[in-house]
C-alpha cells in the first residue's frame, strides 16, 4: 500500500521540483517562479473567491453532470431496449456526439441567456453523449440467459429495470460517466470564459486581462487539483457500484 | 399435467428453412420425473424453451395444468445450464434466491423463511452472504436450484443443469435433485445428453431423434424409488435400461441425413 502511494506521488513530486528549480529567479513576466505562484495561491482562492467563484463553478458542474447522468441513463435504457428506436436514432446520435460542445456556447447563449442555465446546458451537452451511448451499448449487451431468467421468474417492472438493465449495464455506464466527468470539467471552465460574472474560468480570464500572471497560474493549478480530487471521488464511487465486477475479474485472473 | 402436442419449430433464415423440431408429442403426469435425452444438436434446448414459454413454437401447443402456454406460465421454474450467467452477480446468494419472491410481492417474513429453507435444503446455508462468483461451479448451480425451490413451482424444468460441473459434484447434485423432487412432489422435466444420468434420475426417459426431432422412444424406468449412486448403478436392470437407451440414441445418430 505504502509502496503504491509512493509510486503514485513520486513523479508529481519530481515534476513540481523541476518546475520549482527551473523557474526559480525567472525574470520572464509570463512565466513567474513557482514560489511566487504558490505564495499568492492561498490569498487568491481561500478568501471570498471560494464562495463567489469556486463553489458556483462546482455547483454548475454538479447540476449539469447529474442531469446528464439521469437523462443519459434514462434515454439509453429506452433506446438500448428497443431495436427499432435504436435504428432510427443511432445515426442522429453519432452526428450530435460529433459536434464539439464549445461551439454550442454562442447558440445556447442566444437561447438561454448568459446565466447559470446556459452554463449548465453547455455541461449537459457535452457530458450526455458518452453516458448515453455507453448505456445503449450496455443495455443492448445484456446476457440472454439472464433475460430468460427474468422472464421465467416473472421479474418485471422496477426490479427488472434495476437488476436486468441498469446493473447489467453498469460497467459500461461507469466507463461513460468517467469520460463525461473530464469533459464536464473542461466545459465548466469554457462556459465561464464567455459572458460570465463568476466562476474559476471567469476569474482566470480576469487575471489574464489584468496582467496578474501569478494569480492566473494559480487558477490553472487549482483546476488541476480539482480534477485530481474529482477523479479520486469518482474512483470511490466506482468501487462501491462495481465491487462485484472487479471481484469477478479478480477471480477470473486467479483461475 | 403437462402436455406437448405435435410441437414443431422451424427457423426461417434468409430463405433457408431449418426444421429444428419436427413433431414432438408427449405428456407428463403431475409429480412425475421425466428425463428427455437425445443426441447433441437434436433441439433439446429448443424444446425446453418452448415448454417454458420462452420461445413460441411454429405449430402445435404446450399445455401446462390446463392452460395453453403463450408466455412463461405461472408456477413453472427453470434451472438453466449456464448457472454462471443465470445468477445475478451483484446480488448475494440469499438475495438471488429472494429476487423472484420479491417480484411476486410476497411478505418479507414469508420470503425470509422460504429463502432460508431453500438454502438449507441445498446445503448452502453458510454461503448466504457470499456472491455467486465466489463459489465453485457446483455451488453456483446449487444456488440456482435453491432459487427454483424457494419459488415453489408446480413444474420444474432443468436444461442440462450438470453438464458443466465435474463428475463427483455431478453425482452429489443428482442425488440432491432426486431428494428435492421426492420432498416437493413437483413435476420435473430434466433435459440431458447423458444417458446414465437420464436412467439414474428419471421415472421415464423420453428419447429424441436427431433433428428434425421426433420422439424415438418413451421408456419407463422400473428401478426402485430409492436410488443410490453405488447400488443403483450396479443393478443389472440399470445396465439393461442404459443399454436400451444407448442403442436408441446410436440409432438416432445414424439416421441423421
Amino acid at each position: 500500500m505504502i509502496k503504491r502511494i509512493g509510486l503514485a506521488i513520486g513523479l508529481p513530486i519530481v515534476l513540481v521540483a523541476i518546475w520549482w528549480f527551473a523557474s526559480a529567479g525567472s525574470k520572464d513576466f509570463y512565466f513567474p517562479p513557482l514560489e511566487k505562484i504558490l505564495a499568492v495561491f492561498p490569498d487568491t482562492w481561500f478568501g471570498p473567491r471560494m464562495v463567489d467563484d469556486v463553489l458556483p463553478s462546482l455547483l454548475r458542474l454538479a447540476v449539469g453532470y447529474a442531469a446528464a447522468l439521469i437523462v443519459g441513463i434514462g434515454l439509453g435504457m429506452l433506446i438500448g431496449a428497443n431495436r427499432t428506436l435504436r435504428a432510427v436514432v443511432e445515426p442522429v446520435l453519432e452526428f450530435l456526439r460529433a459536434i464539439p460542445p464549445p461551439v454550442l456556447v454562442p447558440i445556447l447563449m442566444l437561447m438561454a441567456g448568459i446565466g447559470n442555465t446556459m452554463k449548465v446546458l453547455v455541461i449537459i451537452s457535452g457530458c450526455l453523449w458518452p453516458i448515453l451511448l455507453n448505456t445503449v451499448e450496455g443495455v443492448r449487451a445484456v446476457d440472454e440467459v439472464l433475460t430468460d431468467t427474468c422472464r421465467s421468474y416473472r421479474i418485471r417492472g422496477g426490479l427488472k429495470m434495476w437488476h436486468l438493465m441498469i446493473r447489467s449495464a453498469s460497467p459500461q455506464i461507469v466507463a461513460g460517466a468517467r469520460q463525461a466527468l473530464s469533459i464536464g470539467i473542461i466545459l465548466m471552465v469554457i462556459s465561464e470564459m464567455f459572458a460570465a460574472s463568476s466562476g474559476i474560468g471567469f476569474t482566470v480570464i480576469q487575471f489574464k486581462d489584468g496582467f496578474r500572471i501569478p494569480q492566473m497560474w494559480s487558477g490553472v493549478i487549482l483546476l488541476g487539483l480539482l480534477g485530481v480530487l474529482l477523479a479520486l471521488l469518482f474512483r470511490l464511487a466506482e468501487r462501491a457500484v462495481l465491487g462485484w465486477y472487479h471481484g469477478i475479474r479478480a477471480v477470473q485472473k486467479e483461475r | 399435467m403437462l402436455t406437448v402436442t405435435e410441437l414443431n419449430k422451424t427457423y426461417d433464415t434468409k430463405g433457408r428453412r431449418v426444421e429444428a423440431i419436427g413433431e414432438v408429442s408427449f405428456s407428463v403426469a403431475d409429480g412425475e420425473f421425466v428425463c428427455v435425452v437425445g443426441p447433441s444438436g437434436c433441439g433439446k434446448t429448443t424444446l425446453l424453451r418452448c415448454i417454458a414459454g420462452l420461445l413460441a413454437p411454429t405449430s402445435g401447443e404446450v399445455v401446462v395444468e390446463g392452460t395453453k402456454v403463450t408466455g412463461p406460465p405461472d408456477g413453472l421454474a427453470v434451472v438453466f445450464q449456464e448457472y454462471g450467467r443465470s445468477l445475478f452477480p451483484w446480488l448475494r446468494v440469499a438475495d438471488n434466491v429472494d429476487l423472484p419472491l420479491r417480484a411476486a410481492g410476497m411478505a418479507k417474513e414469508k420470503r425470509r423463511e422460504l429463502v432460508e429453507d431453500a438454502l438449507e435444503s441445498v446445503g448452502l446455508a453458510d454461503a448466504r452472504n457470499a456472491y455467486p462468483w465466489q463459489l465453485s461451479g457446483g455451488m453456483q448451480q446449487r444456488v440456482a436450484i435453491a432459487r427454483a425451490i424457494a419459488y415453489q413451482p408446480r413444474v420444474l424444468l432443468m436444461d442440462e443443469p450438470f453438464a458443466a460441473v465435474d463428475a463427483q459434484t455431478r453425482a452429489d447434485l443428482e442425488d440432491l435433485i432426486r431428494s428435492v423432487w421426492q420432498r416437493l412432489g413437483v413435476t420435473l422435466v430434466f433435459v440431458t445428453h447423458d444417458i446414465d444420468e437420464s436412467v439414474y434420475l428419471g421415472q421415464r426417459v423420453i428419447m429424441l431423434s436427431s433433428s428434425p426431432t421426433t420422439v424415438a422412444e418413451d421408456l419407463a424406468i422400473d428401478l426402485p424409488a430409492e436410488r443410490d449412486q453405488l447400488s443403483t448403478r450396479s443393478d443389472p436392470r440399470f445396465t439393461e435400461l442404459r443399454g436400451q437407451v444407448y442403442a436408441q440414441i446410436q440409432k438416432a445418430k445414424q439416421e441423421r441425413p
